[in-house]
Protein backbone atom coordinates (compact mmCIF):
# COMPACT_ATOMS: atom_id res chain seq x y z
CA UNK A 1 0.00 0.00 0.00
CA UNK A 2 2.71 2.68 0.87
CA UNK A 3 4.31 1.64 -2.39
CA UNK A 4 1.91 2.75 -4.48
CA UNK A 5 0.68 5.78 -2.11
CA UNK A 6 4.50 7.23 -2.21
CA UNK A 7 4.52 7.10 -6.60
CA UNK A 8 4.06 10.10 -7.74
CA UNK A 9 0.66 11.10 -9.43
CA UNK A 10 1.39 13.15 -11.92
CA UNK A 11 3.37 10.41 -13.59
CA UNK A 12 0.53 8.58 -14.80
CA UNK A 13 -1.34 11.69 -16.38
CA UNK A 14 0.17 10.87 -19.63
CA UNK A 15 -0.32 7.64 -19.61
CA UNK A 16 -3.99 8.30 -18.96
CA UNK A 17 -4.78 10.80 -21.44
CA UNK A 18 -2.68 8.39 -23.94
CA UNK A 19 -4.96 5.13 -23.13
CA UNK A 20 -8.47 7.10 -23.21
CA UNK A 21 -7.19 8.87 -26.55
CA UNK A 22 -6.63 4.75 -28.04
CA UNK A 23 -9.66 3.24 -26.16
CA UNK A 24 -11.58 5.45 -27.63
CA UNK A 25 -10.50 5.03 -31.41
CA UNK A 26 -10.78 1.59 -30.54
CA UNK A 27 -14.58 1.87 -29.41
CA UNK A 28 -14.72 4.03 -32.11
CA UNK A 29 -14.23 1.49 -34.20
CA UNK A 30 -16.41 -1.19 -33.67
CA UNK A 31 -19.43 1.12 -32.76
CA UNK A 32 -20.09 0.87 -36.23
CA UNK A 33 -20.63 -2.91 -35.39
CA UNK A 34 -22.46 -2.27 -32.54
CA UNK A 35 -24.95 -0.11 -34.60
CA UNK A 36 -25.56 -2.63 -36.88
CA UNK A 37 -25.43 -6.07 -35.05
CA UNK A 38 -26.20 -5.00 -31.63
CA UNK A 39 -28.27 -2.54 -31.23
CA UNK A 40 -30.64 -3.04 -33.63
CA UNK A 41 -31.70 -6.28 -32.23
CA UNK A 42 -31.57 -4.73 -28.62
CA UNK A 43 -34.27 -2.39 -30.04
CA UNK A 44 -36.25 -5.08 -31.35
CA UNK A 45 -36.20 -6.29 -28.13
CA UNK A 46 -37.60 -3.88 -26.40
CA UNK A 47 -34.26 -2.71 -24.20
CA UNK A 48 -35.11 0.53 -24.56
CA UNK A 49 -33.45 1.82 -21.16
CA UNK A 50 -30.33 -0.08 -21.74
CA UNK A 51 -30.51 1.28 -25.49
CA UNK A 52 -30.47 5.15 -23.61
CA UNK A 53 -27.85 3.86 -21.50
CA UNK A 54 -25.34 2.96 -24.19
CA UNK A 55 -26.58 6.66 -25.83
CA UNK A 56 -25.42 8.24 -22.37
CA UNK A 57 -22.32 6.18 -22.80
CA UNK A 58 -20.80 7.70 -25.73
CA UNK A 59 -22.37 11.09 -24.66
CA UNK A 60 -20.01 10.81 -21.30
CA UNK A 61 -17.24 9.46 -23.75
CA UNK A 62 -16.94 12.56 -25.75
CA UNK A 63 -17.46 15.31 -22.79
CA UNK A 64 -14.43 13.15 -21.06
CA UNK A 65 -12.44 13.58 -24.26
CA UNK A 66 -12.69 17.29 -24.07
CA UNK A 67 -11.34 17.36 -20.46
CA UNK A 68 -8.06 15.55 -21.18
CA UNK A 69 -5.64 18.75 -21.73
CA UNK A 70 -6.93 20.55 -18.75
CA UNK A 71 -6.49 17.13 -17.00
CA UNK A 72 -3.56 16.33 -18.42
CA UNK A 73 -2.40 20.20 -17.01
CA UNK A 74 -3.78 20.53 -13.85
CA UNK A 75 -1.70 17.03 -12.84
CA UNK A 76 1.58 18.32 -14.58
CA UNK A 77 1.24 21.61 -12.33
CA UNK A 78 0.33 19.73 -9.47
CA UNK A 79 2.13 22.14 -7.37
CA UNK A 80 0.52 25.09 -7.76
CA UNK A 81 -2.73 25.05 -5.43
CA UNK A 82 -3.99 26.79 -7.96
CA UNK A 83 -5.30 24.19 -9.13
CA UNK A 84 -6.37 21.89 -6.41
CA UNK A 85 -10.00 21.90 -6.74
CA UNK A 86 -9.94 21.65 -10.56
CA UNK A 87 -7.78 19.23 -10.57
CA UNK A 88 -9.56 16.78 -8.16
CA UNK A 89 -12.59 17.38 -9.87
CA UNK A 90 -11.51 17.10 -13.35
CA UNK A 91 -9.75 13.65 -11.94
CA UNK A 92 -13.08 12.22 -10.47
CA UNK A 93 -15.20 13.14 -13.36
CA UNK A 94 -12.79 11.29 -15.29
CA UNK A 95 -12.83 7.91 -12.87
CA UNK A 96 -16.24 8.10 -12.75
CA UNK A 97 -17.00 8.46 -16.00
CA UNK A 98 -14.01 5.50 -16.78
CA UNK A 99 -16.21 3.11 -14.46
CA UNK A 100 -19.57 4.18 -15.89
CA UNK A 101 -18.30 3.50 -19.17
CA UNK A 102 -16.39 -0.05 -18.67
CA UNK A 103 -19.66 -1.10 -16.92
CA UNK A 104 -22.38 0.14 -19.23
CA UNK A 105 -20.31 -1.59 -22.32
CA UNK A 106 -19.94 -4.66 -20.39
CA UNK A 107 -23.36 -5.35 -19.56
CA UNK A 108 -24.44 -4.23 -23.29
CA UNK A 109 -22.12 -6.87 -24.33
CA UNK A 110 -23.64 -9.42 -21.63
CA UNK A 111 -26.81 -8.33 -23.11
CA UNK A 112 -26.26 -9.08 -26.72
CA UNK A 113 -22.19 -8.94 -27.35
CA UNK A 114 -20.06 -9.55 -30.56
CA UNK A 115 -20.34 -13.23 -31.23
CA UNK A 116 -23.94 -13.57 -30.05
CA UNK B 1 1.18 0.76 7.48
CA UNK B 2 2.44 3.80 6.92
CA UNK B 3 0.80 6.79 6.50
CA UNK B 4 3.50 8.24 3.55
CA UNK B 5 1.59 10.22 0.91
CA UNK B 6 2.35 11.36 -2.07
CA UNK B 7 5.07 14.14 -2.96
CA UNK B 8 3.49 15.69 -6.14
CA UNK B 9 3.30 19.00 -4.85
CA UNK B 10 7.26 19.01 -4.80
CA UNK B 11 7.42 17.90 -8.15
CA UNK B 12 8.85 20.83 -10.28
CA UNK B 13 7.49 21.33 -13.53
CA UNK B 14 8.79 18.61 -16.17
CA UNK B 15 8.07 19.80 -19.77
CA UNK B 16 7.86 23.76 -21.25
CA UNK B 17 3.78 22.60 -22.46
CA UNK B 18 3.07 22.44 -18.87
CA UNK B 19 4.41 25.52 -18.41
CA UNK B 20 3.31 27.20 -21.01
CA UNK B 21 0.77 30.09 -20.43
CA UNK B 22 -0.89 29.50 -24.09
CA UNK B 23 -1.28 25.84 -23.47
CA UNK B 24 -3.10 26.28 -20.37
CA UNK B 25 -5.55 29.13 -22.14
CA UNK B 26 -6.20 26.53 -24.60
CA UNK B 27 -6.64 23.07 -21.98
CA UNK B 28 -8.76 25.72 -19.99
CA UNK B 29 -11.15 26.62 -22.90
CA UNK B 30 -11.30 23.36 -24.46
CA UNK B 31 -12.51 21.84 -21.45
CA UNK B 32 -15.13 24.60 -20.95
CA UNK B 33 -16.26 25.17 -24.21
CA UNK B 34 -15.91 21.42 -25.51
CA UNK B 35 -19.11 20.13 -23.32
CA UNK B 36 -20.94 23.04 -24.46
CA UNK B 37 -20.63 22.65 -28.20
CA UNK B 38 -21.17 19.02 -27.83
CA UNK B 39 -24.75 19.96 -25.47
CA UNK B 40 -25.50 22.36 -28.22
CA UNK B 41 -24.92 20.22 -31.16
CA UNK B 42 -26.69 17.74 -29.77
CA UNK B 43 -29.91 19.71 -28.65
CA UNK B 44 -29.81 21.42 -32.71
CA UNK B 45 -28.77 18.20 -34.20
CA UNK B 46 -25.59 19.67 -35.91
CA UNK B 47 -23.60 16.80 -36.70
CA UNK B 48 -20.65 17.48 -38.64
CA UNK B 49 -21.46 14.61 -40.93
CA UNK B 50 -23.36 11.72 -41.01
CA UNK B 51 -22.29 8.44 -41.15
CA UNK B 52 -24.10 5.56 -42.43
CA UNK B 53 -22.62 2.33 -41.74
CA UNK B 54 -23.77 -0.44 -43.99
CA UNK B 55 -22.84 1.39 -46.76
CA UNK B 56 -19.72 3.33 -45.70
CA UNK B 57 -21.21 6.29 -46.89
CA UNK B 58 -20.20 9.58 -44.80
CA UNK B 59 -22.68 12.91 -46.04
CA UNK B 60 -22.06 16.15 -44.67
CA UNK B 61 -23.76 17.71 -41.90
CA UNK B 62 -27.14 15.35 -40.65
CA UNK B 63 -28.63 13.04 -42.98
CA UNK B 64 -31.78 10.81 -42.33
CA UNK B 65 -31.52 6.93 -42.81
CA UNK B 66 -32.37 6.29 -46.23
CA UNK B 67 -34.85 3.19 -46.90
CA UNK B 68 -32.84 0.00 -47.17
CA UNK B 69 -29.46 1.81 -46.14
CA UNK B 70 -29.32 0.46 -42.76
CA UNK B 71 -29.24 2.92 -40.12
CA UNK B 72 -26.83 6.74 -39.77
CA UNK B 73 -24.88 7.20 -37.53
CA UNK B 74 -24.46 11.08 -36.04
CA UNK B 75 -22.33 10.91 -32.96
CA UNK B 76 -18.77 10.85 -35.05
CA UNK B 77 -20.23 13.73 -36.30
CA UNK B 78 -21.45 15.62 -32.90
CA UNK B 79 -17.82 14.56 -31.60
CA UNK B 80 -16.00 15.63 -34.51
CA UNK B 81 -17.97 19.22 -34.44
CA UNK B 82 -17.15 19.47 -30.82
CA UNK B 83 -13.02 18.57 -31.54
CA UNK B 84 -12.96 20.96 -33.74
CA UNK B 85 -14.91 24.11 -33.06
CA UNK B 86 -13.72 23.70 -29.71
CA UNK B 87 -10.32 23.52 -31.26
CA UNK B 88 -10.85 26.31 -33.15
CA UNK B 89 -12.26 28.43 -30.25
CA UNK B 90 -9.80 27.77 -27.70
CA UNK B 91 -7.15 28.57 -30.65
CA UNK B 92 -8.37 32.11 -30.73
CA UNK B 93 -8.63 32.01 -26.82
CA UNK B 94 -4.72 31.78 -26.75
CA UNK B 95 -4.23 34.82 -28.43
CA UNK B 96 -5.68 37.03 -25.74
CA UNK B 97 -4.12 38.95 -23.54
CA UNK B 98 -3.12 37.08 -20.78
CA UNK B 99 -4.77 39.40 -18.06
CA UNK B 100 -7.66 38.04 -19.86
CA UNK B 101 -7.65 34.71 -19.92
CA UNK B 102 -6.15 34.48 -16.34
CA UNK B 103 -9.50 35.33 -15.30
CA UNK B 104 -11.30 32.20 -16.91
CA UNK B 105 -13.01 30.43 -14.15
CA UNK B 106 -11.63 27.14 -13.07
CA UNK B 107 -14.63 26.39 -11.71
CA UNK B 108 -16.31 26.05 -14.89
CA UNK B 109 -13.92 23.45 -15.83
CA UNK B 110 -15.81 20.88 -13.90
CA UNK B 111 -18.94 22.79 -13.51
CA UNK B 112 -19.89 21.98 -16.83
CA UNK B 113 -19.44 18.61 -17.00
CA UNK B 114 -21.26 17.55 -14.17
CA UNK B 115 -24.09 19.84 -15.26
CA UNK B 116 -23.99 18.23 -18.36
CA UNK B 117 -25.28 15.02 -16.74
CA UNK B 118 -28.98 16.12 -16.20
CA UNK B 119 -29.08 17.58 -19.25
CA UNK B 120 -27.68 14.41 -21.26
CA UNK B 121 -30.33 12.56 -18.85
CA UNK B 122 -33.20 14.47 -19.86
CA UNK B 123 -31.86 14.82 -23.62
CA UNK B 124 -32.12 10.37 -23.81
CA UNK B 125 -36.09 10.63 -21.98
CA UNK B 126 -37.24 9.13 -25.66
CA UNK B 127 -35.41 6.17 -23.94
CA UNK B 128 -36.03 6.11 -20.32
CA UNK B 129 -40.24 6.88 -20.51
CA UNK B 130 -40.42 4.25 -23.79
CA UNK B 131 -43.82 2.73 -23.40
Amino acid sequence: MTRFRAVPAAGYATAICVLWILTFIVGSYIYTKYRIYIRIPIEQAGYWKTQGFFDFKEHVASIALTLLPAYWFFWKNAHNPQYDTARKMVTVYLAIACWFLFIVGHVLNNVRGFGS
Amino acid sequence: MSTTTSTTRATPTPSSLASSTKFKTFAITFAIVGPVIYMVGLFFNWPLFTFHPATNRIALGWEAARSGEGPNMTWYGWTATTLLAGSVVSFLATLLPETMTRKIPLILVWLIPFLAIPYLAWDLRQWWFHP
